[in-house]
């Protein structure tokens, strides 16, 4: 209770306005405090930067690096030997050192997409392990355990700028002023459509496939912008400094990054610069904090995920948000123009019965380990057809659906959309072609609210670039607005509207699902395959799950509609494909399935309507 | 010639004591799909405390098993702490960050109350100078009881996988818990008696691998960790044999880089193994492809 209070008192940290207050006063302030605190206040920054770092790549988008000391290292190394051995200047020299660590990210993130997380956690001990050995054995570039001294340093009075020596108040000036737009283009980033993406992969890359996020792809991105951060920091640091040894690059430093995204507070751009003020000032002014380092370290990481899994931030801050509030605001002001430009989509395709079949599954057979899940199954849909994907338990209904969706690749048969084979494509490439999916139990981004959740289906529809989003260009900002305005309608269709704003780890069952199904809803699906919607749904939300699907139907949109329920398929579908053992053995309509002799037998000889079960 | 197969031997003494490391690294991820990032520090602890009970005047026969009661009972102490509230937390990746946490820990305090500086260690078995002459050539007794003391745990291992009650349950539980849980396997118990005998383990390795070296400090067992999940992962993570073959290849590459390049490039060469494998063949080499159910 009291901590809510206190959070929502913060609020005001996160105004652009305060902070822009802070960073003046804190440049204006380095002209007038003592040399020692703009050092240590230099420090901060370095740390900043690296926590942010590792907060994008661990907090944002659930990867993690225990490594990350070599890319501090890269940055340092490449920027102090490119300003000492050939007097390039401060900036060019940045570039290169943000540049050169950052492909060091790209390279290490190759295995990425083929292995469980924690063989990359120990690949990035491994990598961070044999940059410490480099260092102290290339003597002839890194000066060995020697060190590198004499880097140009502002402390030095050796580092100059155009013609003018940077004195160590001007240096501090120069990293708070690129720190300050890092985090602003961070805060952009992760507030855009390729951030959501990082928190989609950090939730579950299966869902964030089923929306078209390429999770190699995002995991890479996720490595390469994070090295590139803490490549940034180390040029920094070289020139903060003016001295390199090799032990300021060790597993410690790994560690030390680690310590301070994780205690500073994953997932929201406030935590990781509490965490580095706390753990820059910490050692500095504590000598019993220093004595005991190491320990508190090791404490620090085994403790904190379970008793403050949000770090500092989450117990003094707000909760962060993933849509920008400006986009929340222009969406409101859009007048819906959305309509006119459905209507177009819909009457592109005519929902005539006597069109190309939009997506046929030809033949497919599937096997694991021996079991035949899949024998020899047929599904073709039309545009505007809803199709009824109705079997016991087990007959290999979810198991279409995940080889349509390119989860599974068949052993057999060959799967078409818009008369184009997509068997063997990934499945966000699936996704991005339109053919959208729900699951069985609904995958959702916990933390993310109901409309987050929802926007995150638009993902394959954004033009932006990263870096129009990184920089909140206009164009962004116009498009970002756009899609919440659609995102509104769609909720309004679904009736969550009034829950919008919820996370959706606090709502029922009944409403998740209706949020994953607005996700697919607003995506400009072609082909959507749901997996039993109806399941654990109130009578009420019965009724809005049929609406949508109608509204899907009227737009042109096929359905295969995966369901036990009979009563709810009887007033909607337009077939119906009957699976058992993995073979087809009923196609056509409803009412003469109920007197099918095989559809019978298969649901255990019940005479009648088969009904399974309700769930 | 000569100085080829010396090299090739001590890399296979050395390995047979990476695939330990690799074993108990494999027995968590077996009923858990966990390990723990701090087993370095398990490593060191082992040999440290062992060879600080010698020296305080204890019996080798009762030091060492003393010594590996404490690493089993600290990493079933790690298990609670560190592995069992974050697997329920649901935060994917929280266990590793807590268990290199708990690795951290123990080696801050070791290098707080016993020093951070080396410390010898007394020979147990042959003196580090005792050679013996196999076809020809001089190999050390030393790294041939390593090697034999190994392979024994090794094969004992796999019978007692397979053979004993126990064993099978372990087995069990690997292949689905739930599973295992219905038909009466105590799960609870399993994975903590898994945590507990690779805590055993790793002390043990550490303890033979201190003798080969010579030498303990408290970052003693950092590097060691990564080289025996690099054999575990060469022959494919959870296969013993696959742990044996890689822990031998991977320590008879490290000692030729070693002897023919410098013995500084030792372990990146086997990092760099690492990554290579990882990106190309992450299974391992005898492993079968993960399937991931949806």
């Amino acid at each position: 209770m009291m901590l809510t209070k206190v959070r929502n008192r913060m609020a005001f940290v996160a105004d652009p306005r305060v902070v822009l207050v802070l960073v003046l006063a804190l440049g204006i302030g380095s002209e007038f405090a003592s040399g020692s605190t703009v050092q240590l206040w230099s420090f901060v920054l370095i740390n900043v930067l690296i926590a942010q770092s590792i907060n994008l790549l661990t907090g944002v988008a659930g990867q993690i690096s225990l490594g990350h000391a070599a890319f501090l290292g890269i940055g340092a190394y490449t920027s102090a030997l490119l300003m000492k051995k050939w007097g390039v200047p401060l900036p060019v020299a940045l570039v290169a050192a943000t540049l050169l660590s950052a492909a060091a990210g790209w390279l290490l993130s190759f295995a990425a997409g083929r292995v469980r997380e924690f063989y990359l956690a120990m690949m990035t001990l491994g990598f961070g392990m044999i940059f410490y050995e480099l260092i102290r054995e290339w003597t002839a570039v890194t000066g060995g355990v020697a060190g590198l001294s004499g880097v140009p340093a502002p402390s030095l009075k050796t580092l100059s700028l155009n013609g003018y020596a940077v004195g160590p108040v001007a240096y501090f000036q120069i990293m708070l002023a690129v720190t300050a737009v890092v985090m602003w283009q961070l805060g952009n980033f992760q507030t855009s459509t390729y951030g959501r993406a990082f928190f989609a992969i950090h939730a579950s890359e299966v869902a964030a496939g089923s929306i078209g996020v390429a999770r190699v792809g995002t995991k890479r991105e996720a490595y390469t912008i994070s090295a590139a951060l803490t490549g940034l920091a180390g040029g920094f640091y070289a020139h903060l400094v003016g001295y390199l040894g090799p032990e300021s690059f060790g597993l410690h430093r790994s560690v030390e990054a680690l310590v301070m995204a994780v205690v500073g507070g994953l997932g929201s751009l406030s935590g990781p610069v509490l965490g580095a003020i706390v753990f820059t000032y910490l050692p500095e002014k504590l000598q019993v904090f220093a004595d005991w380092q190491f320990m508190v370290y090791g404490l620090l990481l085994m403790v904190s995920f379970v008793l403050l899994p949000k770090g500092l931030a989450g117990l003094l801050l707000p909760r962060s948000r993933y849509i920008k509030v400006s986009a929340q605001a222009g969406a409101k002001k859009l007048v819906s123009h959305r309509s006119g430009v459905e209507s177009k989509t819909a009457a592109g395709i005519s929902a005539a019965s006597d069109t190309e079949p939009l997506l046929v599954a030809k033949d497919i057979g599937l096997s694991f380990l021996g079991l035949r899940a899949l024998d020899g199954v047929t599904l073709e849909i039309r545009p505007g057809q809803i199709i009824g994907l109705v079997g016991p338990n087990g007959s290999g209904k979810s198991t279409l659906v995940n080889v349509i969706s390119g989860i599974y690749r068949p052993n057999a048969g060959v799967v078409t959309f818009e008369g184009k084979p997509i068997t063997g494509l990934h499945d966000h490439e699936v996704a991005r072609l339109g053919v959208l999916r729900t699951f069985q139990d609904p995958r959702l981004v916990p933390t993310f609210t109901v409309r987050e959740n929802v926007l995150m289906g638009m993902h394959r529809l954004y033009r932006q670039g990263r870096v129009a989003a990184a920089l909140n260009l206009p164009s962004a900002q116009r498009e970002e607005a756009e899609m919440l305005a659609r995102v509104n309608e769609a909720l309004a269709l679904a009736g969550l509207t009034g829950l919008a704003d919820m996370p959706v780890k606090d709502l029922p069952y009944g409403d998740q699902r209706m949020t994953e199904l607005s996700r697919v809803l607003v995506a400009d699906p072609r082909v959507v395959l749901l997996d039993e919607p109806a399941a654990g749904l109130s009578e009420g939300e019965l009724v809005r799950l049929a609406d949508v699907i109608r509204v899907l139907k009227g737009r042109g949109v096929s359905v295969v509609l995966i369901e036990h329920h009979m009563d709810f398929l009887d007033d909607l579908v337009d077939d119906v494909v009957v699976l058992e053992g993995g073979k087809m053995i009923y196609r056509g309509g409803m009412e003469s399935m109920y007197r099918n002799p095989a559809v019978i037998a298969a649901y255990l000889g019940t005479e009648g309507r088969p009904e399974v079960k309700h769930a | 010639m000569e100085f080829f197969l010396q090299l090739v031997f001590a890399g296979v003494c050395v390995g047979a004591a990476y695939a330990l490391i690799a074993m108990g690294l494999s027995l968590t991820f077996w009923t858990t799909k966990t390990l723990n990032f701090g087993q370095g520090s398990l490593l060191m602890l082992g040999a440290v405390s062992s060879t600080g009970l010698i020296a305080a005047g204890m019996p080798a026969g009762v030091a060492l098993p003393l010594a590996l009661l404490i690493t089993g009972a600290l990493m079933g102490v790690a298990e609670r702490v560190t592995i069992r509230p974050l697997l329920k937390s649901g935060e994917s990746m929280g266990w590793v960050v807590s268990t290199l946490g708990f690795g951290l820990f123990v080696q801050g305090f070791v290098a707080k109350f016993f020093g951070s500086q080396a410390i010898a260690v007394p020979p147990l078995v042959f003196d580090s100078m005792a050679f013996v002459s196999i076809a020809g050539i001089q190999v050390s007794a030393q790294s041939l009881s390593v090697l034999v003391v190994s392979l024994v745990l090794m094969v004992a291992m796999e019978l007692f996988l397979r053979r004993s009650a126990w064993g099978r349950a372990v087995l069990a539980v690997a292949h689905d818990a739930d599973a295992a849980s219905l038909v009466g396997i105590p799960v609870r118990r399993v994975v903590v008696v898994s945590f507990v005998a690779s805590g055993v383990l790793a002390g043990l390795a550490g303890i033979l691998l201190s003798q080969i070296n010579g030498t303990v400090d408290p970052g003693f067992g950092f590097n060691l960790m990564v080289l025996g999940f690099v054999a575990a992962v060469f022959g494919g993570m959870g296969s013993i044999q696959g742990a044996m073959v890689g822990g031998m290849v991977l320590g008879v590459i490290e000692k030729l880089v070693g002897g023919y390049v410098s013995t500084a490039f030792e372990h990146a060469m086997a990092f760099a193994i690492l990554m290579v494998i990882l990106a190309t063949r992450p299974q391992g080499l005898f492993g079968r492809a993960e399937v991931t159910k949806v």
